[in-house]
């Protein structure tokens, strides 16, 4: 076999690899979905979303842990959303390059990544143990620490990326530094702002980790946000570590529910993503 | 001078205005700048809240505590080096996993996907990413560790497990959960995560570098292994650190198949734990100051080694970006 | 509000020599009266003590080659280089008499006197009424029918109105890119300025639309100081009524139009308005 006849083998076995890996990685995301479906779909009726999680061996639902993780992921996302626009709004208009902005940058950056339980340890600390009970504003709180960072990112990348013709023409107008922001720059930017919100909806509905120590899990019905409130991984985790059958197929029920909206969040979050360069 | 037109607050109907703005976009800066503060607050607040809560169990064992394996809640003595242990082993497995596809993954992507496969591949894989960790965690405990512990571990076992000098890691009788499965687990979760960051890096390399290479007679995985991941380099380990960071402190997915067991075992087959699950599982548990205290001990040196880990991922992709940038 | 009537003569003096000509004397006011300006990218000075006067109801056309500091020159004019660090004027711009360039102006205000059209079209993300509302509620709050009375004024004298009259809540993106340019014009004198710069407004656009421009721009003079940038001489030739040449920081010559193109007194003028460099 000559030189050229091996480098060529090499080449072909090396990309025939990177094709199986390619192959291998879509066969998790299927294999996944499709145990998913096919254990969920099976738990999944009418009682999921009318009654609330049951003692072993009775019927029951989700719908006291499908309210907590509504309602615990719309505050997080209410209290998260504005400090990180308004962080990634510093970053991208008022930082250039000056020490505080390149700290913060980094900083969040590694906030972005950090482990989620360590989040859950630090609002114990904060909140749970001041307040001397686990709670459902805990929860929130802990899951805004990480919606924050998300929408930091976002921010900052979506207002780099519009164009500073359009700022000095809103300037050129005479129109203050605040309103250039406000009213032009987060209009230019706004499909992108809002995927990153969506995406970090999407973070944070399948959080597990930061919940078990923050609103833990209630088995009835609540609505009383200084209270335990159930929510869905913290219910799943349970659950599925129960030796009961039933309560187990309420686990994979709730996955599958978790999992399909955030598939759908995901989605509609790249959908608009698209819009907004084709717009530009 | 009585013609001040444009001094600030002069005109009667502008100049109210005027001061209103200047006093509106002094308000807005200090607005962004406040709680861009706050993420620096976060990050030392998380620091302090684990160093006050680790603080008893720190006091009472000392620098014993990251290299003591005893971890027993009725006599209330606690080390660290079992979770530890679990913790970088299992995301060691996970890198060994989860390089080579996710480069393997990110060269089919860059540089022979057809741009109608490229999309859909791409999205895919992203989507995997967007599977929260509970769902990696029920799937590895109910379906990937039965499978796996009837067939790929006992075929390991009878093979690796069989060689010399690294047999022994590989020996044991096969659980079906264990380091090994949660390193597997995670090295199939951190995939999205480093192959988004090489084809983010893959794609900075300028056309006329590669083309060059071609017309010099290059095959296409000489131009990857020889021009691309050479001009990426520090890219590349950026997005490894970045996907190891995810690994060191993955909590639910390891916590399912992990099997929970406080003891270094002899082989990667056995049970373990790491710092993570440890947490998870224990912490709702937990009795007692020192015992709680501990806890936080763990998460603790979790927070030092992932912030490290994360770090140094931030400055690789730092010095990445300022290359294809300048 | 003009108070600094002057004779041409009297103008001549701060401005430098200027050529006796078709222009009358004593019909000109200095609208603004750029005084040994200087300009400063961090440490490279990109304009060299630069004199020349700006008459009100008249156009003066800046040309030169690429990089001779004609946009920076305008840029100084409403002070919209300070939205960039490490880049500062000396010098004197005189804005009705005072000087723009004093610590303490309110640059907002500045800029809603002082109007810029830059080199692309910049349409705000927003519907095209929006756009031309913008400016006006930035410093007037207007009942809804005045505000529509406005923006339509705007629009006719942008001549753009019968073009866009049906689709006013459509976005300005989607118009062409001559109405764009003509929607920044529009959004530019909707704000009633006193002066408008115009930074090579037409470089973008195809030939029809930068007749449309150059016609607007006519029309525009009998109200306005107009300032334009151009890198295009025939349209300086047809455009402005005075053209001031930049060569390297330097302004070489300013002077009534026809007079420079015909009889340029400077032999760099004459080299390169004849085509010999540049």
């Amino acid at each position: 076999m000559n030189l050229y006849a091996r480098r060529r083998l090499t080449s072909r076995i090396a990309l025939g690899f990177s094709m199986a890996a390619a192959a291998f990685g879509l066969f998790w995301l299927v294999a996944i979905l499709w145990t998913l479906f096919y254990n969920g779909l099976t738990a999944l009726g009418a009682d999921i979303f009318t009654l609330s999680t049951p003692p072993p061996g009775i019927a029951g639902g989700l719908l006291n842990a499908i309210y907590g993780s509504f309602i615990m992921t719309l505050l997080a996302t209410l209290i998260g959303t504005p400090i990180g626009i308004m962080a990634g709004t510093y970053l991208a208009e008022y930082s250039r390059g000056n020490v505080l902005g390149q700290t913060i940058r980094f900083i969040n950056d590694i906030l972005l990544s950090a482990p989620s339980i360590i989040i859950g340890l630090f609002i114990y600390g904060v909140m749970v143990v001041p307040m001397g009970h686990f709670s459902a504003w805990a929860g929130a709180v802990a899951l805004s620490v990480i919606v924050i960072p998300v929408v930091v990112r976002t921010t900052e990348d979506m207002l780099n990326l519009v164009p500073a013709s359009l700022r000095e023409a809103a300037a050129a107008l005479g129109a203050p530094r605040w309103k250039v922001i406000v009213l032009i720059a987060y209009r230019a930017a706004r499909s992108g702002m809002i995927t990153g919100v969506l995406l970090a909806v999407a973070r944070i509905s399948g959080e597990t980790a930061p919940l078990l120590f923050t609103s833990l899990s209630n088995q009835f019905w609540s609505t009383d946000m200084n209270a335990p409130m159930a929510n869905l991984p913290v219910v799943i985790f349970r659950f599925a570590l129960s030796p009961y059958q039933d309560w187990q197929d309420l686990a994979w029920a709730g996955a599958l529910l978790i999992t399909v909206t955030i598939l759908i969040i995901n989605i509609t979050a790249r959908m608009l993503a698209g819009l907004g360069s084709k717009g530009r | 001078m009585t013609d001040t037109a444009l001094q600030a607050g002069s005109r009667a109907s502008g100049g109210s205005q005027a001061k209103r703005q200047i006093v509106m976009d002094r308000a807005f800066q200090s607005a962004t700048a406040f709680f861009a503060f706050l993420v620096l607050v976060i990050l030392g607040g998380v620091f302090v809240s684990l160093v006050m809560g680790a603080l008893p169990a720190l006091s009472t064992f000392g620098f014993s505590f990251a290299y003591m394996q005893v971890w027993n809640p009725v006599t209330e003595k606690f080390g660290a080096l079992a979770p530890i242990y679990g913790t970088v082993m299992t995301a060691l497995i996970a890198m060994a996993v989860g390089i080579p596809i996710s480069f393997g993954i990110a060269v089919f992507l860059t540089e022979l996907a057809p741009p109608w496969l490229k999309g859909p591949v791409s999205t895919g894989i992203e989507l995997l990413a967007g599977i929260p960790s509970i769902i990696y965690g029920i799937w590895g405990l109910f379906v990937f560790a039965p499978i796996f512990q009837q067939t790929l571990q006992p075929f390991l076992i009878d093979t690796v497990g069989q060689l010399p000098l690294i047999g022994h890691i590989f020996a044991g009788p096969p659980y079906g959960i264990g380091i090994f499965t949660a390193g597997l687990i995670l090295g199939i979760m951190v995939l999205p995560f480093i192959t988004a960051i090489m084809r983010d890096v893959f794609e900075t390399v300028p056309p006329m570098v590669k083309e060059s290479a071609y017309g010099l007679g290059a095959t296409t995985w000489e131009v990857v292994w020889k021009v691309v991941l050479p001009y990426t380099r520090v890219g590349v380990i950026g997005g490894i650190m970045l996907g190891l960071g995810r690994a060191l402190g993955e909590t639910m997915a390891v916590t399912f198949v992990i099997g929970n067991a406080h003891r270094i075992g002899k082989t990667l087959m056995a049970p373990g734990t790491t710092i993570s699950a440890a947490i998870a599982n224990e912490f709702n548990e937990a009795v007692g100051e020192l015992y709680i205290s501990s806890l936080i001990a763990l998460g603790l040196i979790l927070f030092f080694i992932t912030f490290a880990v994360l770090a140094i991922a931030k400055i690789m992709l730092m010095r990445m970006q300022k290359r294809a940038g300048g | 509000m003009q108070k600094n009537v002057r004779s041409y003569v009297t103008t001549g003096a701060t401005a430098g020599a200027l050529p006796g000509s078709a222009v009358q004397a004593g019909e000109l006011t200095e609208k603004m009266s750029i005084r040994n300006v200087s300009f400063f990218y961090g440490q490279f000075e990109a304009l060299k003590s630069i004199s020349v006067p700006l008459y009100d109801r008249k156009v003066t056309a800046f040309i030169g080659p690429s990089g001779c500091g004609k946009s920076t020159l305008l840029r100084i004019l409403n002070r919209i280089y300070d939205l960039y660090p490490k880049q500062r004027a000396s010098g004197e711009v005189l804005l009705d008499g005072q000087n723009i360039l004093e610590p303490g102006i309110d640059l907002n205000l500045l800029r809603a006197k002082v109007g810029m059209v830059f080199q692309k079209p910049t349409p705000f993300p927003l519907t095209i009424y929006d756009n031309i509302a913008f400016g006006i509620r930035l410093y007037e709050r207007l009942p809804r029918d005045e505000m529509d009375g406005r923006v339509e004024q705007a629009l006719r004298r942008a001549a753009l109105w019968n073009e866009v009259k049906d689709k006013l809540n459509q976005s300005g993106l989607s118009l062409s890119g001559g109405q764009q340019q003509r929607l920044c014009i529009a959004r530019a004198i909707a704000v009633n300025p006193s002066v408008l710069l115009m930074d090579e407004p037409a470089s973008a656009l195809d030939p029809i639309s930068t007749s449309k421009i150059e016609e607007l721009i006519d029309e525009l003079k009998s109200e306005y100081c107009i300032c334009i940038v151009t890198h295009n001489m025939q349209q300086a030739a047809r455009a402005s009524d005075f053209t001031a040449f930049m060569y390297m920081g330097e302004l070489i010559e300013h002077g009534v139009t026809e007079d420079l193109f015909t009889t340029p007194k400077q032999k760099r003028t004459e080299e390169y308005i004849t085509g010999r460099f540049g």
